[in-house]
């Protein structure tokens, strides 16, 4: 079922971006398809942290905010004059902080993910303000802005990072205990931890991959915009969890695919391209997308109640 | 496998009720893409307004896109690269952010497509350092219009005044210009003293919500001066919140429908008047002017003017 489920996205994808082909003439071409990936990169990294959170059963606000907080941190080092590599490991660090807090707080203090997480986005948004006093840090050395505008062959350096953080990602999902654990945590919490695992733990550490992730997408957004600003990544959360449910994500948890997310991203990407293409107005442009998410969630939960009976 | 079928017929929907074409075959008529910062904004609503009248009449294919946030620079950056792929003639543009916006018109200049900067200029230094060149930057000089509602704060109030200031958000320079141009109409009178100055970025809600607290903090306030209507308009509303109504000299910036009203009714004391849908006409008009290869001078200012009770209209 999950399979198949998977399958159906990617059919949408593939449908969709057949219809775009056949409305404008500037949808199927290399350097739009190229420019597609690119934009949707950030976005899709996000929503790789917003995957492990969701299959675990729970939920993540704060990704926009951290990307934010972590963007100042890595610009605030860079333009203190660090090495690269130093002022990268600070943001990550940065990510990994607010994330594993978030979980601590979950875990260790029995709190809803929402709440915690909500509160971790005002307070994330508000340390990037303070912390700026609400300038953008702007101006950086092109080897850091190489990370937004180099290329390898056709394939701009953002899809390269994407790539790489998704096999990683596969990798630890599918291929490590942790990954069975997120999925367990998210399938039935309490049959996982009386079978002895230690879901505290687990959850932290999830809560800590996605810190990580909103870390990665804040060094890519930075150096697209050659700028980290305190108020980027405002509304990064939705699209993240838009791109998990698209991609067929249960927000019950225990059900998805980093695979289905993915399309999902992309799904949302070439949807905002392809209205841009098309001139559709910008209003209707957020209900299009609005409509497609709800579409998406109500067709899954139609075919599971099918499926069941 | 019936979600795709949904997201078909959804992207047919759309695509039939607007341009079936796509924006590049405008039959022969030159293609200029318009990209604001946003449409939820009368400010913008009406320099696309100007926009659209001067593309009917001049013969030209107008497309216009925005982001849903004001200060989303990533999604208009989105919008640009998106508009490049549909081979526009002139690229006129209100930058989001004056720095962020560069590296997409470095896409912009490496497709051959020539800028027009309107409203917000972009900043020289980053501009310079990217190669990015603009065919010619058309807006009203925000210091000046700055300095405008300065002096007469300082006239009204006959230099003595506590004022608390409503920024933009930091960093923009439309909001920079004019808070510099203030205080430096206001520096000189010994009588004037700014006791508050805050960001609310832009917003109605938010000109309510820190001028409320502004009162809360400093209750001798009786001037304020906001770098755009809207935080103008919320810190009215705070004020009425407060029953200090007419007690509080607002000056705003844009003159909005909204703003003018208020000046009439008395609970505003005067804003600083630009002319977007001017913006907007003299913006596609220039555009015109470089598809034809015509040279434009750097710099085309647009007029300001104060509005106060005796020219609402």
């Amino acid at each position: 079922m999950r399979a198949a489920r998977q399958f159906g996205t990617l059919i949408g994808l593939v449908l969709l971006c057949a219809a775009l082909w056949i409305l404008t003439p500037h949808f199927l071409t290399l350097s739009n398809l190229v420019n597609i990936v690119e934009q949707t990169s950030i976005n899709a990294i996000v929503a790789v942290g917003m995957t492990f959170v969701i299959l675990s059963g729970g939920i993540d606000l704060s990704v926009g905010s951290i990307v934010a907080l972590a963007g100042v941190v890595l610009g605030a080092a860079l333009q203190g004059g660090q090495p690269l590599p130093v002022a990268l490991i600070l943001a990550a660090l940065t990510g990994v902080a607010c994330g594993l807090a978030n979980g601590a707080l979950i875990s260790w203090g029995r709190l809803p993910p929402f709440i915690v997480t909500l509160g971790t986005m005002s307070i994330a948004r508000g340390g990037a303000l303070l912390f700026t006093e609400g300038r953008p840090v702007s101006g950086f050395d092109a080897s850091f802005r190489a990370i937004a505008t180099g290329r390898v062959g056709v394939a701009p350096a953002p899809v390269i990072a994407m790539a790489v953080v998704y096999a990683a990602a596969y990798f630890v999902l599918a291929r490590t205990t942790f990954g069975r654990y997120v999925y367990a945590i998210g399938g039935n919490e309490e049959a996982t931890r009386l079978s002895g695992v230690s879901i505290r733990f687990h959850k932290t550490m999830i809560y800590g991959v996605s810190g990580l992730m909103s870390a990665c997408a804040a060094v890519l957004l930075t150096a697209r915009l050659n700028s980290a600003q305190p108020i980027a990544g405002i509304n990064y959360e939705l699209d993240a969890i838009a791109a998990t449910v698209i991609g067929g994500a249960s927000l019950m948890g225990g059900e998805g695919t980093l695979g289905g997310t993915l399309v999902g991203a992309l799904i949302m990407g070439v949807l905002r391209n392809g209205l841009n293409l098309l001139g559709v107005s910008s209003f209707l442009q957020q209900i299009v997308i609005g409509g497609v998410i709800v579409i998406a969630v109500l067709l899954d939960t139609v075919l599971k109640r099918k499926h069941r009976t | 496998m019936k979600n795709t079928l949904a997201l078909v017929l959804l992207v047919a929907a759309v695509s039939a009720s607007c341009n079936r074409s796509g924006p590049a075959a405008g039959n022969g008529k030159p293609t200029v893409a318009l990209v604001l910062k946003t449409l939820n904004h009368p400010f913008f609503v009406d320099m696309r307004r100007g926009a659209q009248e001067a593309a009917d009449r001049l013969g030209v294919n107008l497309q216009v896109q925005a982001a849903e946030r004001e200060i989303d620079v990533e999604k208009q950056m989105q919008i640009v690269e998106n508009m490049i792929q549909t081979g526009i003639q002139v690229l006129i543009i209100t930058p989001s952010g004056s720095r962020e916006i560069v590296p997409a018109l470095v896409k912009v200049m490496n497709a051959k497509v020539p800028i027009v900067a309107v409203d917000t200029r972009l900043d020289a230094k980053t501009a310079a350092d990217a190669g990015v060149r603009t065919e010619t930057f058309i807006g009203s000089d925000n210091y000046a219009g700055g300095k405008l509602a300065g002096e007469h704060l300082v006239k009204v109030t006959g230099g003595k005044a506590r004022v608390a200031i409503l920024e933009g958000i930091p960093g923009h320079e439309t909001g920079d210009s004019r808070l510099r141009g203030f205080r430096d109409a206001v520096k000189d009178a010994a009588g004037m003293t700014i006791v508050a100055s805050q960001p609310a970025n832009w917003e109605r809600d938010q000109g309510f919500n820190v001028f409320q607290n502004m009162l809360q903090a400093h209750p001798d306030i009786t001037s304020v001066f906001a770098c755009s209507d809207l935080m103008a308009l919320g810190a009215i509303e705070a004020i009425a919140a407060a029953g200090k109504t007419g007690t509080i000299r607002v000056i705003g910036f844009d003159a909005l429908a909204d703003a003018r009203k208020a000046i009439d009714a008395g609970t505003m004391e005067a804003s600083v008047a630009q002319f977007p849908s001017e913006m907007g006409r003299v913006a596609v008009e220039s555009a015109v002017k470089v598809i034809r290869g015509e040279k434009l001078p750097a710099d085309i200012g647009v007029k300001l003017a104060l509005v106060t009770k005796d020219n609402t209209k």
